[in-house]
C-alpha cells in the first residue's frame, strides 16, 4: 500500500519537475518576445501564441503537484480544533472527492481531446501553432494526474485511521513555497 | 420557489459546509457544483464543462498569475523583499505600524501594474506577510492589510473588471481607466490613514522596530541600507510599470519585466544559484497552480449556477426593483455585493449587469460612474469573509501558523473601510468623472 | 394540426453588450427575437455571449458536439480546422458586402457552405455584416511601403499575414489591451473594425491617423452555425422562418451600421481631430500583389480550399466587370 502511494507521487514529482521547467520556460519565452519586439521589431506569430500555450502546463500538471505539496487551500478553523482521528476522516472525506471530481473531469474532457483531434484543430492564425489537440490533452492529462494524487491521499488516510501511518499535524505540513 | 431554486440554495450551503469542515475550497465548489447540476439538470450540463476549463488555462491575462508569482517568490528566497521590510520599518522610525504603511505602497505600486487580483494578493502576501509576523504584527492586522492593499489592483488600472466592465457598459477602456485611477488612490489614502490611527491606538497590534535595535544603525547606515535594499526591489517595480508606461510592453507582458527584474536583482546581490532557481519554480508552480485550482473548479459551481435558472433567480429580484435611481443604485450595490459571497466576478458581471443597465440608460446615470462604483463593490466582495477569493488566495501562501480566522477577522475593518469609499464615490461623483475629463480620454 | 415547439441555446463569439455581435439591429439577440415572434413562440432560441456559457472560440465545437444547437460568430475563426472557412467571411481585395452576398445567395457560395460544413454535421447561414471595415490606426502618417517596415501593428488572421510580407511585426493582443498598448506606443497600429465599434474602443485616442479602407476586410459576414440534426429535425416552416431572419438580419445589421459609421466617422474627424485618408496607391499596389501571391498558396495547399478559392475568384471576376460599369462609375460621382 505504501508502495502504491511512493509510486503514483513519484510520477506527480516528475510531472511537477517539467512543470517547473515550463514555469522558467514561460518566464524567459514572455521577456525574450518582449524585448525582441521593442528592440528589433520582430515577434514570430508562433512564439507569441506559445506564450499562452504555457499557462496549460502550469495551471492543470500542477494541480497534483499542489496536493501533493499541501499547498491547496482549506478554511481550517474548525478542522484545527479536530481531534486527529476526525482529521484523518475528513482527509479521506478530502480525498474521495477529489479523486471523484478528477475522475468525472477526466472522463468528460476525453471526447472533447477527441472531437478537437479529429477536425485536426490548429491556430486560426496563418503562422500560429498546429496541433491544438496537444493543448487540450492538459485536460484529461492533469486531472488525470490529479485522480492519481487523491488516490494516494485517499490511501494514505486510510492508513492513518487504521493506525498504520502517524496522523500528519498541521504544524509539520510543508510550506507552500 | 421552485424546486431548481431550492437546488441552488443548498448548492450554495453545500459548498459553505464543506468549506467550513476543511475540504479543500476547490473540491467544495467543485463537488458541490456537480452534485446540484447532475440532479436538476441531468449529465447534458457538464459536456459544457472542458471548454470552460479550457477558456480558463488558456486566458492570455491570466498568464501573469505566473510571472508574478515568479517575481515575488524570487524576492522572497533571496531574502530581498525581508530586507527591503526591515530597512523600511527602521527608516519609519517610532512610527507604529510604519511597515504596514510600507504594505499598502507595495500594493498600489502592484496593483498599477497588473490587474489580476489572484496575482497581487499572492505576491504581497509572500513578499510582506513572513517578515510582519517576525517583527510581532498580529497576524490578522497584517493578514487584513495585505488582502486589502493586494485588492487594490483591482481599481487602480490595469485592470481586468474594468476591461470586462468597458465592454457591457460601452465606455472606452481608456476612460475607464482614468476614471478609477482617483477612487483607487482615495482607497489607499483612507487604508493609510486608518493604520496610522490604529498604530496610535493600538501600538502592541503593530509595533515598531524597538528603539535600541533603531539605534545599532547610524543615520548614515540606513542611508546606505535604504538604498542598497529599498532601491532594487523599488526599481522592480519601476521596471514593470514603466514597461508599461514607455511603451515596451502591453499590461499582462509586462509582468515578465518583473520576473526577469528579480533574476538580475538575485544575480546582483549574488544570491543567485540554481538552488534558489529551483525553489522559486517550486514556489511559482505550488501557488499559481492553487490560483488556477480554485479558477477551474469554480466552472462546475457557475455552469450549475447557470443550468439551475440562477440567472433567472436574479431576474426575478429584480421585480422587486425599488423605484428611482438611488433606489436602483442602492438595489444593484447591495445585490452585487451578496452574489460576491459564492460567485466569481466575472460571473457576476455578466448575470447582474446586462440586466440593470437598460434601466439606468432610462434614468440617464453617468456610466463611468456606474461603472467604477460596480468595480469598487466587486472589490468589496473579493474581501468580504467567508468567501472572498482575496481571503483564499492569502490562505494558500500564508505560513503554518496563520489561521483562516486571522485573516477572516483581518478583512472585516477593509470590508467597512471600502463600503466608506463607495459612500464618498456615491457622494462626490467627481471623484470619479474629473480626471477622465481633464485628460480627454 | 399538432405544433411541436423547440428550445435551443445559441453561443456566442463575442462578449456581452457589444452592440452589432451581441445587441441591436440584425444582431444575434435580435435575430433569437424575430424567430421567436415570426413562429408564434414555436422556437425560442436562448442567447448567451462570450464566456456566460463557453469560452469565445468554442462554439464550432460545442455545435458539433450538439452540445448546443446554435452559434454566431464569424466562419474565419475556424480557419484552424477548416481553412477555406476564410472565404465565407472576406476575403482580402475580395468583394464589397453587395459582391459578397450575390456569391453567397446566388453564385454558388451558400452552397459550397452547406457542402463543406456537411461533412462536421453542421449547416450555416450568413446572419449579419459589418459593411466594409478600415484599414487601422496608425500613430503615424504612411507614405511609402518602407514606413511599414518593423512597424508593429495589432492585426489578427490573414491580413496579418500579407502585411507580415511587408515587414509588419504582427503583434496578437487580445481586444482589451489594444488600447493601452496603442496609446502608449507598444504597438504602431492596430486594426479593429470601423469607426462606431473603434470609437467605442477609443482608439482615436491613442492615435490619430485612421486609414481607410479595409482591404483586409471588404466585407464580414456573421455566421448562424447550427447543428445538422437539429436543422434536419425541424418543420420546413420554421426552418424558413430561420432563414428568413437571418437573411433580415443581413441586411439590417448591415444599413444600421452605415448609418451608425457615417455619424461616427464625422464625429471623430469633427470633434476628435482624427485624421482619416485613404492608404497610398503604392503600398495599396504592393499589399494586393502579397494578397494574391498568399491566397495562392494557401489554395494550392488544400484542395477544399482550392474549389472554393476558384468559386469565389470566378465570381469576382464577373462581378468586377459589372461593378466597374455600375457602382464604380457612380461613387465616382461623389
Ligand atoms: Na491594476
Ligand atoms: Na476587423
Amino acid at each position: 500500500m505504501k508502495s502504491a502511494i511512493n509510486c503514483i507521487e513519484w510520477l506527480v514529482e516528475q510531472m511537477g519537475g517539467l512543470a517547473r521547467l515550463i514555469v522558467l520556460a514561460l518566464v524567459l519565452l514572455v521577456a525574450t518576445d518582449v524585448i525582441l519586439r521593442y528592440l528589433f521589431s520582430i515577434g514570430p506569430v508562433a512564439l507569441q501564441e506559445l506564450e499562452w500555450h504555457l499557462i496549460s502546463p502550469i495551471a492543470l500538471i500542477g494541480l497534483s503537484y499542489t496536493m501533493k505539496h499541501r499547498a491547496d487551500v482549506r478554511v481550517d478553523f474548525l478542522y484545527e480544533r479536530f481531534n486527529w482521528r476526525l482529521r484523518a476522516f475528513i482527509d479521506l472525506i478530502a480525498a474521495l472527492l477529489t479523486l471523484s471530481v478528477a475522475v468525472v473531469i477526466t472522463y468528460l474532457s476525453i471526447a472533447y481531446v477527441q472531437q478537437s483531434y479529429m477536425l485536426n484543430e490548429g491556430s486560426p492564425d496563418p503562422g500560429g501553432l498546429p496541433m491544438r489537440y496537444l493543448l487540450k490533452a492538459f485536460i484529461p492529462l492533469g486531472f488525470g494526474l490529479l485522480a492519481l494524487q487523491g488516490l494516494a491521499e485517499t490511501i494514505r488516510s486510510l492508513l492513518v485511521l487504521c493506525g498504520k501511518l502517524p496522523p500528519e499535524s498541521p504544524a509539520v505540513v510543508e510550506e507552500a513555497a | 420557489m421552485s424546486g431548481n431554486e431550492w437546488l441552488i440554495i443548498s448548492m450554495i450551503g453545500g459548498f459553505l459546509g464543506l468549506m467550513m469542515i476543511g475540504i479543500p475550497v476547490a473540491i467544495a465548489l467543485a463537488v458541490s457544483g456537480f452534485v446540484a447540476g447532475y440532479i436538476g439538470f441531468g449529465p447534458m450540463l457538464f459536456n459544457l464543462m472542458p471548454a470552460r476549463l479550457f477558456g480558463v488555462v488558456t486566458n492570455y491575462t491570466l498568464m501573469a498569475v505566473p510571472l508574478f508569482v515568479f517575481m515575488g517568490v524570487m524576492l522572497e528566497k533571496s531574502k530581498v523583499a525581508e530586507n527591503m521590510l526591515e530597512t523600511i520599518g527602521k527608516a519609519m522610525g517610532g512610527v507604529s505600524g510604519g511597515m504596514g504603511l510600507a504594505i499598502i505602497l507595495v500594493g498600489v505600486l502592484m496593483g498599477a501594474s497588473t490587474g489580476i487580483v489572484g496575482a497581487t494578493v499572492v505576491t504581497v502576501g509572500l513578499l510582506t506577510l513572513p517578515s510582519l509576523l517576525r517583527r510581532g504584527y498580529a497576524p490578522s492586522i497584517a493578514c487584513g492589510t495585505i488582502c486589502a492593499s493586494g485588492t487594490l489592483g483591482q481599481i487602480i488600472p490595469p485592470s481586468l473588471v474594468l476591461i470586462l466592465l468597458s465592454d457591457i457598459v460601452g465606455e472606452s477602456v481608456g476612460t475607464l481607466f482614468a476614471a478609477a485611477f482617483i477612487p483607487g488612490l482615495v482607497l489607499a489614502v483612507i487604508y493609510v490613514v486608518y493604520l496610522l490611527i490604529l498604530g496610535k491606538l493600538k501600538p502592541e497590534w503593530m509595533p515598531a522596530i524597538p528603539a535600541e535595535e533603531r539605534a545599532q544603525t547610524s543615520g548614515r547606515q540606513l542611508a546606505r541600507d535604504l538604498l542598497k535594499d529599498v532601491l532594487p526591489p523599488l526599481l522592480l517595480v519601476v521596471a514593470v510599470l514603466g514597461s508599461i508606461v514607455g511603451g515596451i510592453a502591453a499590461p499582462t507582458e509586462a509582468a515578465s519585466m518583473g520576473a526577469l527584474g528579480a533574476l538580475f536583482i538575485a544575480l546582483a546581490f549574488r544570491r543567485l544559484n540554481w538552488k534558489l532557481v529551483q525553489e522559486s519554480l517550486h514556489g511559482t508552480l505550488t501557488i499559481s497552480a492553487m490560483v488556477f485550482f480554485i479558477l477551474l473548479c469554480a466552472q462546475p459551481f457557475s455552469l450549475s449556477f447557470r443550468g439551475l435558472g440562477g440567472d433567472q433567480m436574479v431576474h426575478h429580484l429584480f421585480d422587486m426593483l425599488p423605484g428611482g435611481e438611488m433606489g436602483a443604485l442602492l438595489f444593484l450595490m447591495a445585490l452585487l455585493f451578496v452574489l460576491g459571497f459564492f460567485l466569481e466576478w466575472i460571473e457576476i458581471s455578466y448575470i447582474a449587469l446586462p440586466m440593470f443597465l437598460p434601466v439606468f440608460i432610462n434614468y440617464g446615470t453617468d456610466m463611468v460612474w456606474l461603472s467604477i462604483l460596480v468595480a469598487m463593490n466587486l472589490q468589496m466582495s473579493f474581501l468580504t469573509p467567508p468567501f472572498g477569493w482575496a481571503l483564499f488566495f492569502l490562505k494558500g501562501v500564508a505560513p503554518p501558523g496563520v489561521s483562516t480566522r486571522d485573516i477572516y477577522v483581518g478583512a472585516v475593518p477593509f470590508v467597512l473601510l471600502q463600503f466608506l469609499a463607495v459612500v464618498v464615490l456615491f457622494q462626490f461623483p467627481s471623484l470619479v468623472t474629473w480626471l477622465p475629463e481633464v485628460i480627454g480620454w | 394540426a399538432d405544433k411541436e415547439s423547440f428550445n435551443f441555446k445559441m453561443t456566442n463569439a463575442y462578449p456581452p453588450g457589444a452592440p452589432f455581435y451581441v445587441q441591436g439591429p440584425g444582431s444575434p439577440m435580435d435575430f433569437c427575437d424575430k424567430v421567436k415572434a415570426m413562429s408564434g413562440g414555436r422556437v425560442n432560441i436562448q442567447h448567451f455571449a462570450a464566456g456566460e456559457l463557453i469560452p469565445a472560440m468554442e462554439g464550432f465545437n460545442a455545435v458539433a458536439a450538439g452540445t448546443v444547437e446554435m452559434n454566431a460568430a464569424n466562419a474565419y475563426f475556424w480557419a484552424g480546422k477548416i481553412p477555406a472557412a476564410q472565404y465565407f467571411t472576406t476575403v482580402p481585395f475580395g468583394m464589397s458586402t453587395q459582391g459578397m452576398n450575390a456569391w453567397l445567395y446566388h453564385g454558388g457560395g451558400l452552397e459550397l457552405w452547406h457542402e463543406i460544413y456537411a461533412d462536421y454535421g453542421l449547416i450555416a447561414f450568413p446572419m449579419g455584416n459589418t459593411g466594409v471595415q478600415m484599414t487601422g490606426w496608425f500613430r503615424n502618417p504612411l507614405e511609402s511601403v518602407d514606413d511599414l517596415k518593423g512597424l508593429k501593428m495589432r492585426i489578427p488572421g490573414l491580413a496579418g499575414k500579407v502585411y507580415k510580407e511587408l515587414g509588419v511585426n504582427p503583434v496578437l493582443l487580445p481586444g482589451g489591451e489594444i488600447f493601452p498598448a496603442l496609446e502608449r506606443g507598444v504597438i504602431d497600429a492596430a486594426e479593429f473594425v470601423g469607426p462606431f465599434q473603434d470609437r467605442r474602443l477609443g482608439l482615436h485616442k491613442a492615435a490619430k491617423y485612421y486609414y481607410t479602407t479595409g482591404w483586409g476586410e471588404p466585407t464580414n459576414v456573421t455566421e448562424l452555425l447550427i447543428n445538422k440534426k437539429v436543422w434536419d429535425g425541424l418543420p420546413k416552416d420554421l426552418q424558413l422562418i430561420i432563414m428568413t431572419a437571418a437573411q433580415a438580419c443581413v441586411t439590417e445589421s448591415f444599413v444600421w451600421c452605415e448609418a451608425v459609421n457615417a455619424d461616427a466617422m464625422t464625429d471623430l474627424v469633427e470633434n476628435e481631430g482624427v485624421i482619416a485618408q485613404s492608404l497610398p496607391d503604392s503600398i495599396v499596389k504592393r499589399l494586393k500583389e502579397v494578397t494574391a501571391d498568399t491566397l495562392e498558396t494557401m489554395a494550392a495547399a488544400d484542395p477544399t480550399t482550392a474549389k472554393v478559392h476558384k468559386s469565389f475568384m470566378d465570381f469576382r471576376k464577373k462581378h468586377d466587370s459589372w461593378a466597374a460599369l455600375s457602382e464604380k462609375p457612380f461613387l465616382n460621382l461623389l
